[in-house]
């Protein structure tokens, strides 16, 4: 086995962490070895609150997926969730000295340099800075300006940053295990990965990834991306609202929302009610079906609102020709894509991951959209990364070989 | 390529320098200008304008006036606008004095405070009546100051630039953009002041420098033209290798340029180059291939020229514009627009008072003047429609008003009553208004009602927020000791049925 292409994708999310190991194929293929999972603890909206109990669910998901797989793992790709995660756009330029007219590598990376020098939160860091279209002298939309003649390369980039200590946090809950942090990748962005193919990046679409804590949402137009933001609000939320609206505990509620909950309203008889069970299967609490549903309805409807709202300070939503893809845990509600559709006037689709091999079961649950979306992300990272140093590129194996193995 | 030398340049002609006063107003005002000092500025004369003697006191400027002895005894105004008017309105004799003669007028004030918010208008009311081209500077304030200040700010900002010939507006949040991320705060506080300072000096320089090209008034003029306009404002200057692109570049990140995208809109764009008498012909060019690409093809491009020897191996650039109203202002008037009611109270006495001291400075560049004086009214015409709504609803004020202000100085009293009875006729919109305009009417016995008035306001406010935090603390449930998501004021953890009142069960 080519351990030098085994990759681990690690989300610590809110409800629970997940660990998936992959294996890059030659041909861009990915199988999935293994998953591993385990209930999360000391998360609240996707931020660690509770660092040491974080940690011992951590090693739990990471020890399950180590039986599971059969793979020792080193080093890992962590995904970040959070409401502190904000985007931007902004363009870069470079003027290219008198004495030469070919755009270079340097030049990319100039470029790339020069669209970061914008003021962000001084507590902020930079998480990803993703290249739209570059502009050489004036000319718009080039994809790969390397090789070509001009005066003047300017990028337009879109750039993802949070808080760099929340960020750390993470980070260090992982590294204390220890484990290697390869990267770490805003959680919408892996699962877009894995949700969308690049056709449908092309057409412009919309991928919202519901979690526990947290809402993430990235879009695509023309297979760039124009768009991305967090907002700390997810299935926990409708839970909590459950359990507060109808004086349930919230383990009930959790219950409640997973077995019976619906997004969409008008689907049921009136007065018609749902016998709420204790543990012991003795009839409790009858509680009317409506009125669960309005609750989730409110609460889900007030999220979409607010992302639309968020989405439409710039015009990109309005070139969104594949609709909007809905992944993660709070996807698997019964009519929230219908929902969405209301909300957005787009069609939705409640999505999971795409061209995977392996354990099926595993990818085709939109739980684990971003953590696979993560070793697809890898997978892109680690071809891109060495290319143009073919030596660069065998060192750059053995070193991950080493590493890995 | 073309080397300029000392050689080419015209000779000074000394006297042509035009008279410039600076006026701070308030504790930002006097900061800005205090920082003017620092940055040396010697072709204009500063006068900073305070209530509070404390910070007169500290100030490095030449010449002080005490804004309201009487009113505010040497205290600040405590962020109250209306002491702040009283205050000026108590010492326009010292204004007037300390404004005589200039034939341009700089006022910095930083907005959303008393004695900015208050005095600066009046001020510029004073400055404009002396005949000159008044041209403000403004700041408002950070977002974070709050909702109530920012009312005070828009509210002083349009009533600016009723009476400026130009307004040019910092937004303090924008500084931000100019700040290095890692900054203190205090250059976070300073970079407002440096911006202020260095536009005031580049546009004093641009006035005073002889030029190969000059820039003059007129071109000024037409290009901060739209009135209650966004005027966009930058100067970039560098020495690198590279300097006529960096200067540009520089230029085009001054907040005010929203990094040159605005400019496309502009119908006028004036740009002057100066530089050392190593500046070169291909470097201009350049440059202006460069700017070319940042503005429309309809714009027309005001273009001055400078070589001045002290400039040594810098080249600067500066930038000025304004947008049309209809535009970009978007952003400013839509705030500003509630706030509009009570600005009707400036109008009459800018209008009648503006022309009659036209004739008065009939001196070498009195074409100048002439446009000056007069320009800025064929561009009110599009806003004219609003005005004289505005007017008609300042009528019944003025008509309450004649009674009470004896305090008031003679002038700024007689004529605003006559056109605005003229012009009064139709008293139709009346009723709604006229506890609005009270609010800013500077008589005191108006103030009286004023504070009655304004205190309901912040009454119901605080009462507002209190029934908030009480709702949050009860019901957040199993979010109660995370910390809140917060999105356009609501918490997003409180149950959203809880929050839109629907009742389940």
């Amino acid at each position: 086995m080519a351990s030098s292409d085994l990759m681990v994708g690690l989300e610590i999310g809110t409800s629970k962490i997940c660990v998936v190991v992959g294996e890059g194929r030659p041909d861009g293929t990915i199988k999935i070895l293994g998953v591993g999972q385990a209930p999360s603890r000391g998360v609240r909206k996707g931020e660690i609150v509770d660092f040491e109990t974080a940690m011992k669910c951590v090693h739990e998901a990471v020890v399950d997926a180590e039986t599971k797989s059969d793979v020792m793992i080193r080093s890992v790709y962590v995904a970040i969730s959070g409401s502190h995660i904000q985007s931007f756009n902004n363009r870069g330029a470079v003027t290219l000295p008198e004495d030469r007219d070919e755009i270079d590598e340097q030049d990319i990376e100039d470029v790339k340099i020069n669209a970061r020098e914008v003021s962000i939160p001084a507590q902020n860091a930079f998480l990803h800075s993703i290249i739209q279209h570059y502009h050489v002298d004036g000319q718009d939309g080039v994809l790969n300006p390397v090789g070509m003649l001009a005066e003047k390369l300017e990028a337009d980039f879109h750039i993802i940053h949070g808080v760099r200590t929340r960020i750390q946090n993470t980070i260090r809950c992982v590294k204390e295990l220890p484990l290697e942090v390869e990267d770490v990748v805003f959680s919408a962005l892996a699962s877009a990965q894995v949700v969308l193919t690049p056709n449908q990046k092309g057409l412009g679409a919309l991928v919202i990834d519901i979690g526990g804590g947290t809402t993430d949402y990235i879009l695509y137009v023309d297979g760039a991306v124009k768009q991305s933001g967090c907002l700390g609000v997810g299935g926990d939320h409708i839970t909590n609202d459950i359990s507060m609206g109808l004086r349930i505990p919230m383990t009930r509620a959790e219950k409640l929302k997973i077995d019976e909950g619906s997004a969409v309203l008008g689907n049921c008889l009136p007065g018609e009610t749902v016998q709420l069970r204790d543990d012991s299967g003795f009839a409790g609490k009858e509680i009317e079906r409506e009125t669960l549903n309005t609750i989730i309805n409110l609460r889900l409807r007030e999220t979409f609102e607010l992302l639309k709202k968020k989405l439409e300070e710039e015009p990109f939503i309005n070139y969104v020709g594949e609709g909007i893809f809905i992944t993660g845990g709070c996807s698997h509600l019964k009519g929230i894509a219908h929902l969405a559709e209301e909300v957005f006037e787009l069609p939705a689709r409640v999505a999971h991951a795409q061209t995977m091999s392996g354990l099926t079961s595993a990818f085709e649950n939109p739980q684990f959209s971003a953590a696979i979306g993560l070793i697809k992300y890898a997978q892109a990272v680690q071809t891109d990364r060495p290319r143009p140093r073919r030596f660069g590129r065998i060192f750059g194996k053995l070193f991950n070989g080493m590493r890995l193995s | 390529m073309i080397q300029l030398s000392r050689n080419y340049t015209l000779p000074e002609r000394e006297d042509e320098i035009i008279p410039i006063r600076v006026i701070g107003v308030g504790g930002a005002g006097a900061n800005a200008l205090d920082r003017m000092v620092l940055d040396g500025l010697d072709k204009a004369d500063l006068v900073v304008a305070n209530t509070d003697v404390q910070s007169l006191a500290s100030s490095v400027a030449a010449a002080k006036v005490q804004l309201g002895r009487t009113v505010t005894r040497g205290l600040g105004t405590g962020g109250d606008p209306e002491l702040g008017y009283d205050a000026a309105n108590e010492s326009a004799d010292e204004i007037r004095q300390a404004l005589a003669d200039a034939r341009l007028i700089f006022i910095c004030a930083g907005l959303g405070g008393g004695t900015g918010s208050g005095a600066a208008p009046v001020i510029a009311e004073l400055a404009r009546e002396s005949g000159a081209l008044v041209i403000s500077f403004a700041t408002m304030p950070f977002g974070f100051e709050g909702k109530r200040r920012m009312a005070q700010a828009n509210e002083a900002l349009v009533r600016l630039q009723e009476s400026s010939s130009a307004v040019i507006c910092f937004d303090n949040d924008k500084m931000g953009d100019i700040v290095a991320p890692k900054a203190g705060i205090h250059q976070a506080f300073a970079a407002a002041d440096v911006t202020v300072s260095q536009s005031v000096r580049s546009i004093v320089n641009l006035i005073q420098r002889p030029g190969l090209i000059r820039i003059g008034f007129d071109d000024l003029l037409s290009a901060l033209r739209s009135p209650n306009a966004r005027c966009l404002f930058g100067f970039g200057e560098s020495d690198s290798d590279n300097r006529a692109y960096d200067a540009l570049t520089q230029a085009l990140k001054n907040p005010l340029m929203d990094r040159g995208r605005l400019l496309a809109d502009a119908a006028n764009v004036l740009v002057q180059v100066a530089g050392g008498p190593g500046m070169t012909l291909s470097e201009v060019e350049s440059l202006m291939q460069e700017l070319n690409r940042h503005v429309g093809d309809e714009t027309q491009i005001l273009f001055g020229t400078a070589v001045d020897g002290r400039m040594g191996n810098r080249m600067a650039v500066t930038l000025i514009s304004s947008l049309a109203a209809d535009g970009a202002v978007v952003e400013r008037p839509v705030f500003t627009a509630p706030a509009a009611a009570p600005k009707p109270t400036y109008i009459p006495p800018v209008e009648p008072k503006a022309v009659p001291p036209a004739p008065v400075p009939a001196v070498s560049l009195d074409e100048d003047i002439g446009e000056m004086m007069f320009t800025p009214e064929p561009p009110a015409q599009p806003e004219r429609p609003l005005k004289t709504i505005e007017a008609k609803m300042s009528a019944p004020e003025p008509e309450l008003e004649i009674a009470e202000p004896e305090e008031f100085e003679p002038e700024f009293v007689e004529p605003s009553p006559a056109p605005v009875l003229q012009a009064a006729p139709p008293p139709a919109l009346i009723e709604p208004e006229p506890e609005q305009p009270r609010v800013i009417l500077p008589a005191k016995k108006k103030a009286l009602p004023a504070v009655v008035e304004a205190k309901p306001a912040v009454e119901k406010i605080v009462q507002a927020k209190q029934e908030v935090l009480q709702f949050e603390s009860v019901t957040r449930g199993r979010f109660e000791k995370s910390e809140p998501t917060i999105v356009e004021g609501q918490d997003l953890d409180v149950p959203t049925f809880l929050r839109k009142n629907v009742r389940v069960k």
